[in-house]
């Protein structure tokens, strides 16, 4: 399982995939009642079930003849950390940004000031020669 | 917003977005575009607080390349490849970034939509980020990433803490370390 965090990362890109996980979050469901809300074929739903099954996100009790899926936290929090760090990263960098910026922009209104001030002598240099 | 845009896009057949952030950066449009997309300017704030980049080269066209190191205050150096996927000046920026191990093998790749809305001579600025591979390194990587950038800042707490209290006896020597940092 090498690449387990892509697996998750992979299965939670699918809007009906995060349904399904929204709905498992609340408690075990069998395939019947989660394909209920979707307008999908039970293969379809089967499918992606199989998807989540393979990233670890949900399993699907044995014992029981109706096999309800349950959620498996475990990758999720692995990518949630992930994403959280990824999260401090960026807010790290804007923050930083956000310094540069002002910088950027002293630097540029300096620059403004003193072009102005040129023009100025500028014209009145043209005004002398009238 | 132009998140509408983000939609019809043909690179991204997805809408779902891993991490969004959104900022108002105190700049006109123009000028916040400038510092995402010159060498020169992202080279001064790519990374989190104490990273430098001694390499950041963008070559800002469609396909074109980006490459970073950001060296950690602690010296490791953390390199980065990318290429842009779109631009659209001064809207909207696009692009794929990958975080290299030493082989220079990825370890995670990010699809990243960058948009740039006015907003009465300040910038409205949401990323989107979408992981489109991460390995199992990835994980120790950030943390990593983040020891690195919060040891630094504890060190500087601890420097600062110091020179406040060798204030009162050697200020000459204190206005030397200070010039050091």
């Amino acid at each position: 399982m090498e690449d387990q965090l892509s697996q998750t990362f992979g299965a939670l890109a699918d809007p009906t995939r995060r349904a399904i996980l929204s709905r498992l979050a609340s408690g075990e469901a069998s395939v019947t009642e989660l394909a209920e809300p979707f307008a999908m074929s039970m293969p379809a739903i089967s499918k992606h079930l199989k998807v989540l099954e393979r990233a670890g996100l949900i399993a699907r009790t044995r014992e029981a003849q109706w096999r309800p899926c349950r959620l498996q936290a475990a990758p999720l929090q692995a990518v949630a950390g992930w994403v959280e760090h990824y999260r401090r990263y960026w807010d790290e960098s804007f923050d930083r940004l956000d310094e540069y910026l002002r910088e950027l922009k002293r630097k540029d209104s300096k620059n403004r000031v003193s072009k102005n001030k040129e023009k100025e002598k500028k014209h009145v240099r043209t005004q002398g020669k009238d | 917003m132009s998140a509408h845009k983000a939609k019809t896009s043909s690179t991204m057949p997805c809408s779902e977005w891993d991490l969004v952030i959104t900022r108002v950066f105190d700049a006109p449009r123009e000028l916040v575009f400038k510092a995402w997309t010159e060498s020169k300017h992202v080279a001064q704030w790519w990374g989190p607080t104490g990273f430098t980049n001694p390499l950041c080269e963008l070559d800002v066209r469609v396909g074109g390349t980006i490459r970073i190191d950001m060296r950690a205050p602690n010296g490791v150096v953390y390199p980065m490849k990318g290429v842009f996927d779109e631009i659209d000046e001064p809207e909207r920026l696009v692009f794929i970034s990958s975080a290299l191990d030493e082989k220079g093998n990825s370890m995670f790749d990010v699809l990243t939509n960058v948009t740039f809305a006015e907003q009465g001579g300040k910038t409205e600025l949401t990323m989107q980020a979408r992981v489109i591979k991460a390995t199992a390194q990835a994980q120790q990587y950030l943390q990593g990433m983040e020891a690195g950038w919060t040891l630094s800042l504890d060190r500087l707490g601890k420097h600062l803490d110091s020179i406040q209290e060798s204030k009162s006896s050697t200020s000459s020597s204190i206005d030397k370390q200070e010039e050091h940092m």
